[in-house]
């Protein structure tokens, strides 16, 4: 792959990125579900681990997690190493243990998203926020719902990148 | 995984190490003020959260319209006589005002005063977590708005305090986020007590009413203001009322559930206190 279809590739996967983004941070946080909305920026940082492998799963990872550290509100730097992590965890699953499919990516996406709930709940309960119960029914809703927007996510991203395999010939 | 290791995996490892280093110092220093990354980014979008923000009123209008014409006519008419009612009070109020002047020249006491300079916002973005309840509006440091602001609906009601300013939008915290904490005022009782945010009552949309006053008889419904305590809050803002009592796990004190008064859900046009002063 030459350095300039590389960049096309990534220039793809962020433009692809940007409807997702706009729906995570404008418009599903109008309509909660069970009080809370869905985490789509990690799900999407995992399906494109899943579709590309590790590296290029670490490197969306962390650009995705750099995004939610600059537009969430209460970020502190953890999401940018968070799913960097989760991205190349993904992509090596998915490159060498599980399958490059739909129950791959739910797989690790519940993972992923497992993860990240118990780092919030933990840190929740450390920072004393709350106590468990009041931190899990606002943590497993939210894990549940992510993961039902794999459903758009994953053909989302599976489109893109077969659009990406004719237009760059690769 | 030899892949991963060969290329340049462990680069992308680094760099987000020192990605996430940097933004956690950076958010440690800069309280209230949003990364460079976050403010070009609020700033960029903008316009796409203006024409979201529109769009999503425009559509709440029509099916307002639609489905709900009966329901908002009879809203209509009991806010109609409400404020035949509220005139009468003003009236009868108007008297005992410039009574109460009158008096004040006698004693010699400085005319009580309350002057805000506001600055009106639209309410852009709702929040982007589930773990906070925060509100992005139209207005930053362009405009003079500074963290620690209040917000106001357009009854006066409390919305929430700034909390982020960014350069032509700015992140406030409603008045039930678990990061809230400030004085209150009970009106009815007149004493003070400790408005809370608290994490469970957050997705109810309620807030914590703590430290009440000893021997003091709250019932339902009591109107809970801000305080003037400490200065930093203008005092006889609205924040709710008391929805129910209860006594804590400990079973030593007691507690108060509150309802604000503003509508979180459905906030379109607020007021940001820029500066104030008011004399009692």
């Amino acid at each position: 792959m030459t350095r300039q279809d590389f960049l096309l590739k990534w220039l793809f996967y962020a433009l692809a990125l940007l409807p997702v983004w706009w729906l995570d941070q404008y418009v599903l946080n109008r309509f909660l579900v069970l009080g809370v909305s869905p985490r789509l920026l990690p799900v999407a940082a995992v399906t494109v681990a899943v579709l590309e492998g590790a590296v290029g799963g670490a490197g969306f990872g962390l650009g995705v997690g750099v995004l939610c550290d600059a537009v969430y509100y209460g970020a502190w730097g953890g999401m940018t190493l968070g799913l960097c992590l989760i991205g190349w965890a993904a992509g090596a699953a998915a490159q060498y243990v599980l399958r490059r499919n739909f129950g791959g990516c739910l797989l690790c996406s519940a993972a992923g998203l497992a993860l990240l709930a118990l780092c919030q709940v933990v840190a929740g309960l450390f920072t004393g926020l709350a106590d468990l119960y009041a931190l899990l029914r606002v943590a497993v809703p939210e894990l549940l719902w992510s993961l039902c927007a794999l459903c758009l996510l994953y053909p989302w991203f599976a489109w893109v990148r077969r659009r990406i395999v004719k237009v760059l010939r690769l | 995984m030899k892949d991963f290791f060969r290329s340049n995996g462990p680069i992308i490892l680094v760099i987000a190490l020192l990605l996430a280093t940097l933004t956690a110092v950076g958010s440690y220093a800069l309280q209230g003020v949003p990364s460079p990354l976050g403010n070009v980014l609020g700033v960029v979008t903008t316009p796409v959260r203006d024409g979201i923000s529109a769009l999503a009123g425009w559509v709440e209008g029509v099916y307002n319209y639609s489905f709900r014409y009966d329901e908002l006519q009879a809203e209509n008419d009991r806010l109609k006589a409400e404020i035949a009612e509220l005139e009468a009070a003003a009236r009868e109020g108007e008297a005992d005002s410039k009574e109460n002047e009158r008096l004040r020249e006698l004693l010699e006491l400085r005319p009580k005063n309350r002057s805000f300079d506001l600055e009106s916002a639209t309410v852009t973005a709702r929040s982007s977590t589930n773990w906070s309840s925060t509100l992005t509006l139209s207005k930053g440091s362009d405009q003079g708005v500074a963290a620690g602001d209040c917000v106001v609906d357009s009854a006066w009601n409390l919305v929430g305090i700034i909390d982020t300013v960014g350069t032509n939008w700015s992140t406030m915290l409603t008045v039930v986020d678990a990061n809230l904490e400030m004085g209150a005022f009970l009106s009815r009782t007149e004493s003070i007590a400790i408005l809370e945010g608290d994490f469970a009552l957050m997705a109810e949309g309620k807030l914590k009413l703590t430290y009440l006053p000893e021997n003091t008889e709250l019932i339902t419904g009591d109107l809970v203001l801000t305080s003037s305590m400490g200065g930093n809050y203008p005092s006889d803002l609205v924040v709710g009322s008391i929805e129910s009592i209860h006594t804590d796990a400990s079973g030593i004190s007691r507690y108060a559930v509150i309802a604000p008064a503003a509508d979180l859900d459905s906030l379109v046009q607020v007021f940001i206190i820029k500066d104030f002063d008011i004399v009692e």
